[in-house]
């Protein structure tokens, strides 16, 4: 078996560790080869993210006169700008492709939570267990201050437990649905007792809410879950949770391999895959970094049919976007925009979270994606998200409108578009305003006009939809 | 198990593929929509305007004759009752909503009391998702419309079968078979293009179809994104075209929900088989100074929709069009310190339009039994009131849609043709 580490099978690799990559990080990709682009994507630790984190350090102080920074870490807004300028400008993209999965994986809302550090503790702490063992993640959010808040086990009590979060736990978050009965919901809750917060002043925000152990509010009776017996406290339930096997195995380990390969790969894994990546869960003692790593290197992983079939969600399609254009960013419109391309960051609906894959994908949506990257490629202003067209062609052949075309597929990994789509576009480069065509010249006014119209419509086809 | 969307979507690549290079809703394909929807119920528009926070019903539908309302409960913020617009001798309009009264007088509003819920939630979030999804238990995931348009718009193939006026798609229009679009003004429901180079306009939108309009090799997604695409733009071509010489025959007040019902007249007039609408107007949440915010909201409301069908009687498609407003809750009835007032329970709720049948639905709630939050002790299930519009109006199965069956109001002329 080989895979063929080409431009675009790294170009594919890109997409899915991260948000795309720019020409210059893709050439350094290849020469890399695969195993060292894996090693450095998965031991993401060694990579120097300095000049993230002092840009970071800037963006969120302030110096008088001023009245705010330009990302006010008080405010949502403010930590989804600092959470998008991370995905688009690390070093580091699995790790933040791994937080954005755990984000989704484990939702939590503002609108209920109540409490802006709250939501962005809970994604540095998504982020210090992102490739860590899986039961070290589950404790974590479990004792996380949004997410006792979001599902509700900051209220649950000896003698009174809510079952909110018990369920989820099971449900969406570890085993799957029907894979636990509800007397195993009522027991863990049970479990759960005593796990809540504490710290906050105010009644209008739970900001300043620690986690507290109380455990003069745990029952301390004996439980049943899944099957074991003892006077069971939090820690036991998850670690029995973790640990539930049926006649297929690990019964935690199929849902994580079934979603890490659904969230990397494609959707509706056959059996052979979650077979081996549940191997690799139980092998590993329930390692993420061994499952994320030893998809990367499957041959399946870049065969032609895992290539292109993800819906990019629009965080996914705003970073992608902003990356390959090497924009300038205040991170403003495309935190602003996100709503209306139907993905409310740190807010989502429900606890399952949104569907994904086409419930993104509507006329109004389609518009709305088009909107933001038409304000990204036509602001020719010097604030604001704005993009720098001349570099974006520098050393390039410009003669002809396929020349124009040829200039940019490579950038936005749209190198495989069917030729038509190629003929489309050199079309509109060479088209006047009557329709005729004989427009193009390379001269810096007919580039201003069609590099940015073409830069457009790249982004708006289907294809840059797809990752 | 029922069909989730994404099943649905990806059982229709087939079709996708067939017709990906034929654009699916020309602007010629209005009357086709029109042919296609069920018979009786096929002219007929639901438009719903949600006042989000939690609108005071006792400032809206004011109990003037009642002494505690006066003497106790709203000493500060109170309606005065030399000012309201009389009903029934018992209850009037807040003074402000002249153009409901209009529409009352005129036999063409029903106002629906004391509407909510068993064990109502105070909570906004809770509280909206209960209404959205008319399940107080919050085990749909799909809004109570959305449950309905599977049903009855599933497969008619109309991108503008339903759509909503506002950010993001409501909840209430959340469906697993059909995908309603939502956006705030004309404008944005367009392929964007670069503002500094208007000429080169017509050449980007072009660029956009022929794009989407690609067979690909190997069809993934890309047929399903290539076909919506298409939709897109055809359907904003088609609103367009029947929105740009739009004359409106009333002047709408200039507020959001002004735009927003303008915008829903320009759509209903353009024939286009729409037949959901859905508005949002917000900042109904008054927990303090509330009297002067909330009279100018009550005044909005009143206005527009009072424009809004004067504006369709112009144009003579006033008929089949019924407006029906909710909101998450009504609030407390003791005013606060602040002068506002807090998170409550029932509240009243307006249908307009001519198969209204004018009257006061259910019994205006007492304000001496109070539940011991102080609220308003419920009186008509929020359920009743949807039911009686799905049943009434759209002709639909509203047990199925309910879960089960709930007392008609009957404030819909269930003859009426």
């Amino acid at each position: 078996m080989s895979i063929t580490w080409d431009r675009e099978a790294a170009a594919h690799l890109a997409r899915r560790a991260g948000f795309g990559a720019t020409p210059a990080e893709l050439d350094s990709w290849v020469q890399a080869g695969l195993d060292a682009t894996v090693d450095r994507l998965v031991n993401y630790g060694s990579v120097d993210n300095s000049q993230l984190e002092n840009d970071l350090q800037a963006l969120t102080s302030f110096v008088p006169p001023a009245t705010s920074p330009i990302y006010d870490l008080s405010r949502i807004d403010g930590v989804r700008r600092w959470f998008l300028h991370r995905m688009v400008f690390t070093k580091r993209p699995l790790e933040e492709k791994m937080t954005y999965l755990w984000n989704l994986w484990w939702t939590s809302g503002i609108t209920k939570v109540q409490g802006v550090t709250l939501m962005h503790n809970q994604n540095k702490t998504m982020r210090q267990y992102a490739l860590g063992k899986f039961d070290d993640m589950v404790v974590a959010i479990s004792q996380d201050p949004a997410m006792l808040i979001w599902l509700d086990n900051a209220q649950s009590r000896a003698g009174r437990p809510n079952e909110n979060y018990a369920r989820e736990l099971m449900e969406l978050f570890t085993l799957g649905v029907d894979k636990y009965t509800q007397t195993d919901v009522t027991e863990v809750a049970r479990a759960l007792t005593g796990w809540t917060v504490q710290g906050y002043t105010s009644a209008d925000s739970y900001n300043g809410a620690k986690f507290f152990d109380n455990v003069a509010q745990h029952d301390n009776g004996s439980k049943t879950i899944l099957g074991q017996t003892g006077n069971w406290n939090g820690r036991d339930a998850i670690r029995i949770i973790l640990e539930d096997q049926d006649n297929r195995g690990s019964v935690s380990g199929r849902f994580v391999a079934s979603k890490l390969w659904t969230f990397f790969a494609y959707q509706d894994p056959p059996d052979w895959i979650v077979d081996e990546l549940t191997d690799v869960y139980v092998s590993s003692g329930r390692s993420i970094k061994a499952m994320v790593e030893h998809i990367f290197r499957m041959e399946e992983f870049y065969e032609r049919h895992s290539r292109k079939v993800l819906v990019r969600s629009p965080v996914e399609y705003v970073a992608a976007s902003l990356k390959q254009l090497e924009a300038k960013t205040d991170m403003s419109v495309p935190v602003s925009d996100l709503i209306a391309m139907g993905q409310a960051l740190f807010d989502p609906a429900d606890a399952k979270g949104p569907e994904g894959d086409m419930d993104w994908i509507n006329t109004g949506t389609t518009f709305a994606r088009a909107s933001t990257t038409n304000k990204f490629v036509t602001n020719r202003s010097t604030t604001g998200t704005r993009i720098d067209v001349n570099a974006l062609v520098a050393g390039k052949t410009l003669t002809t409108p396929t020349d124009v075309v040829n200039a940019l597929t490579d950038r936005f990994g749209l190198a495989d578009v069917p030729p038509q789509t190629r003929a489309d576009w050199a079309k509109y480069v060479d088209s006047n305003p009557d329709g005729s065509r004989g427009y193009w010249k390379n001269e810096p006014a007919r580039v201003d006009v069609k590099v940015r119209g073409l830069l457009h419509l790249m982004l708006t086809s289907p294809d840059y939809h797809l990752c | 198990m029922p069909i989730n969307r994404r099943e649905f979507l990806f059982r229709g690549v087939g079709v996708a593929t067939v017709s990906a290079l034929v654009p699916r809703f020309a602007v010629a394909g209005a009357r086709f929509f029109e042919e296609s929807l069920v018979p009786g119920a096929a002219a007929r528009v639901l438009v719903v305007v949600e006042l989000a926070g939690g609108n005071d019903g006792l400032n809206t539908v004011v109990p003037y004759t009642d002494p505690l309302y006066s003497g106790t409960l709203r000493k500060n913020i109170g309606v005065p009752a030399a000012s309201v617009l009389d009903l029934d001798g018992t209850l009037g309009f807040n003074p402000v909503m002249t153009g409901l009264k209009s529409l009352w007088d005129a036999g063409r509003l029903a106002v629906v009391e004391g509407v909510s819920y068993p064990n109502p939630n105070l909570s906004h979030f809770t509280s909206r998702d209960i209404w959205h999804t008319a399940d107080p238990a919050l085990a749909q995931r799909r809004g109570w419309l959305g449950r309905w348009a599977d049903v009855a718009l599933a497969g008619n193939g109309n991108p503008l079968c339903g759509c909503a006026i506002s950010q993001s798609l409501p909840r209430t229009l959340l469906a697993d078979k059909v995908v309603f679009p939502s956006f705030t003004n004309l404008a944005a429901y367009a392929y964007a293009t670069d503002g500094q180079n208007s000429s080169d306009a017509a050449n980007q939108i072009t660029g956009f179809v022929a794009e989407n309009s690609v067979q690909h090799e190997i069809e993934t997604r890309n047929a399903l994104i290539g076909g919506v695409a298409r939709d897109a733009a055809s359907s904003s071509a088609t609103l367009k075209q029947v929105t740009s010489n739009y004359v409106p025959k009333a002047t709408y007040p200039n507020n959001s929900l002004g735009n927003a019902l303008k915008l829903c007249a320009e759509i209903i007039n353009g024939n286009l088989g729409t037949q959901i609408l859905y508005v949002t107007y917000g900042g109904f949440d008054n927990h303090a100074s509330q009297k002067a915010a909330h009279d100018n909201l009550l005044k909005a409301v009143s206005d527009s929709i009072k424009a809004f069908f004067d504006d369709l009687d112009g144009q003579g498609k006033s008929s089949n069009v019924l407006l029906m407003t909710w909101s998450e809750f009504g609030r407390r009835p003791q005013e606060n310190s602040s002068l506002g007032t807090d998170h409550g329970t029932s509240g009243v709720h307006f249908v307009a339009g001519s198969a209204a049948i004018r009257g006061i639905y259910g019994p205006p709630p007492s304000l001496s039994s109070l539940d011991r939050n102080g609220n308003l002790t419920w009186q008509t299930d929020f359920r009743s009131y949807y039911g009686t519009v799905l049943r009434d109006w759209l002709k639909a199965d509203a047990d199925a849609i309910l879960g089960k069956g709930y007392p008609n109001l009957g404030f819909v002329n269930a003859a009426y043709v």
